[in-house]
């Protein structure tokens, strides 16, 4: 039986718009989602230039709120932004979930999408696509926002401190990897759940469990940095001297000879008054005094690791999604 | 063009590994330029059988070709309209249209669909989901129009549809399925809407394909026979079913050979409604696929 198609080959036509179709459509469909994120991304700069401005001290702009510290209005808006700004990846992860995947499979849209020109693995990528370059506005919109208002807050102690679990994820590429993650796991969420609702919670919980757990291994990732210092003023007061500024510490105390550590607590002889609170019994032969520290380097260090993680973690959903559709579809 | 639309080796389907299959031991062929009937009862497996067509859910065993490749291979080359005519709910008509445009870049006929549409008075501004069934029904088969596909797989299309806005789209359709050729497999439950446009015929019931070939051929094949005489009287012949009336007994049957009955037994010809009926009150009946809608009969003429 000869098979003589009345179609022509895949020869396309030469003058091709810039987005393909499916592109298209698919910021068409989200076209008001996309225009609300755009404008609480100008309110949220219009709000935090705003108080930097009157922070900065020009004249007149606060005092009509009542405020008498300008400064502490900033610190404290920037400390709760940060927070909410952490928010950003969690979004994007329920909205890729819900509107994006799970509910035109919940109305049964597939059967029209899924029966056009384009096979089903198109739709998937055109929608992650989208979604990624959203999550890219939205995290350097995140990185922009808080640089506005925090860039001159940010330093080695406190609740702003750029080792500051908000303050960091924020502050560095991790916010635009985290975001790209809440892409991924967003579309498999929507496409093995397939309610709205239910996957939108899912995407959202995921990211928002892969954020915490991350946060609270990150430092793991790059070996601190030691000082020690074994002079007598030193010794005495468990504090080597010459610890850079701008450093996040980690931990200090006094050793002996052996290298066995004493941090405060474990050496609890009360020494009487005007002596060191926690002078440890002589048998210990204290020699010196240590800190464990981490200078601002490893931010970036523990940035970039983080990102690698995180994004392959992304790929790694992305991948398991298109592999979820190709097997749902012939 | 292959001149078969659509072909099916033992095709089976079960949505899940305990439930009952959806479809199984399907085997037909329907030979292209056809308008063809799926009928069955609510939940026979029309829309399986349909879906399975347009590549969207993957046999769990048999094989199935549809204008010569596999369904997935020739989704440019078939327009598939779900039951429920699923839409984008916030786009307007218009936008609907360039969605199918922008979806179908190589053939879209954009002045076929937007005639459809207009055909229905339908507000190029209005919202999808401000449409009634029969608007929405009609946006979905401008849609589907408009792809200028080879091979419509159309699903209950003319449900929710008033008999005027029935007739007409009917005729659009017909019109331009007998213009290009176009194979149209459309599932229904309602035989009288079929009968005077299809020529072909799938009768669909528990999941197994019952009848199969064009319509006139297949109730040739049939006799409705009547009369006060005992049923042994037709021994040598399928007896699809019998059931007494008034002063004897109606059967279908299906001859095997000359119908040779002594006087007491008048013979007609089934109406298609009797035909059908007759098949779903007897699911034990033997299925019959007539000559060209047979593939192991193709098979063995090529052989």
């Amino acid at each position: 039986m000869t098979t003589a198609s009345l179609t022509p080959p895949a020869t396309r036509t030469a003058r091709r718009p810039l987005l393909p179709g499916a592109h298209r459509t698919v910021l068409r469909l989200h076209r008001t989602t996309l225009w609300t994120a755009l404008g609480l991304v100008v309110l949220a700069t219009a709000v935090t230039g705003y108080l930097h401005l009157a922070a900065q001290g020009r004249p007149g702009l606060i005092t009509f709120l009542g405020v008498s510290n300008e400064d502490d209005l900033l610190f404290t808006y920037m400390e709760r932004g940060a927070v909410a700004l952490l928010l950003v990846p969690l979004l994007v992860a329920a909205f890729t979930a819900g509107p994006v995947v799970a509910r035109e499979l919940e109305a049964g849209l597939h059967q029209f999408a899924w029966t056009q020109a384009d096979p089903p693995a198109r739709w998937l990528s055109a929608r992650l696509t989208v979604a990624a370059a959203l999550a890219v506005a939205a995290g350097l919109a995140v990185l922009g926002v808080f640089w506005l208002g925090g860039s001159g807050l940010v330093h080695a102690q406190g609740s702003l401190s750029w080792s500051h679990s908000t303050v960091y994820a924020v502050t560095g590429p991790v916010v635009v990897a985290y975001c790209l993650l809440a892409v991924a796991v967003g579309a498999l969420a929507g496409l093995l759940l397939r309610r709205t609702l239910l996957a939108m919670s899912a995407a959202s919980a995921v990211t928002g469990g892969v954020l915490w757990l991350l946060s609270s291994v990150r430092w793991d990732l790059v070996p601190a940095r030691t000082l020690t210092d074994s002079s007598a003023r030193a010794r005495e007061a468990w504090v080597p001297g010459g610890i850079p500024d701008d450093v996040r510490i980690v931990d200090m105390g006094v050793s002996n000879a052996a290298g066995d550590r004493f941090q405060p607590g474990q050496c609890l002889s009360w020494a009487g008054p005007g002596k060191n609170d926690y002078s440890c019994p002589a048998d210990t032969h204290v020699v010196q005094a240590w800190v464990d520290f981490r200078p601002r380097s490893h931010f970036w260090y523990v940035q970039l690791i983080e990102s690698g993680i995180v994004l392959a973690l992304a790929a790694a959903a992305g991948y398991v999604a298109f592999r979820v559709l190709r097997r749902r579809t012939p | 063009m292959t001149d078969t639309a659509i072909e099916a080796a033992d095709l089976a389907l079960a949505y899940g590994r305990r439930r009952e299959p959806a479809l199984r031991d399907c085997s037909f062929r329907l030979a292209a330029g056809r308008v063809c009937a799926v009928v069955g009862p609510n939940g026979a497996g029309k829309s399986t059988l349909l879906a399975l067509a347009a590549g969207l859910l993957r046999p769990t065993s048999g094989r199935l070709a549809v204008l010569g490749a596999a369904p997935a291979e020739v989704r440019a080359r078939i327009a598939y309209v779900a039951q429920d005519k699923p839409l984008y709910p916030r786009f307007t008509v218009a936008e609907t249209l360039r969605l199918g445009a922008e979806l179908n870049p190589d053939r879209w006929d954009a002045a076929l669909a937007a005639r459809v549409v207009a055909d229905g008075e339908l507000d190029p501004g209005a919202r999808v989901r401000s449409l009634s069934g029969g608007q929405r029904t009609r946006v979905a088969l401008a849609l589907a129009l408009g792809k200028r596909a080879e091979l419509l797989l159309l699903d209950e299309p003319m449900a929710d549809l008033d008999p005027l806005a029935r007739h007409q789209l009917m005729g659009t359709l017909m019109a331009e399925a007998a213009e290009h050729g176009t194979t149209v497999v459309m599932s229904s439950h309602i035989v009288g809407e079929l009968a005077e446009t299809c020529d072909h015929l799938l009768l669909v019931s528990g999941g197994r394909v019952r009848l199969g070939g064009g319509i006139d051929d297949l109730v040739n094949a049939h006799a409705l026979v009547t009369g006060a005489r005992p049923l042994t009287d037709l021994a040598a012949h399928t007896v699809v079913e019998s059931h007494a009336t008034g002063r004897g007994l109606t059967a279908l049957v299906r001859p095997e050979g000359p119908l040779l009955l002594d006087s007491g037994w008048g013979v007609e010809e089934p109406s298609l409604e009797e035909l059908l009926l007759a098949h779903l009150r007897s699911p034990d009946a033997p299925p019959l696929l007539t000559p060209g809608a047979n593939p192991a009969d193709r098979t063995a003429v090529a052989a």
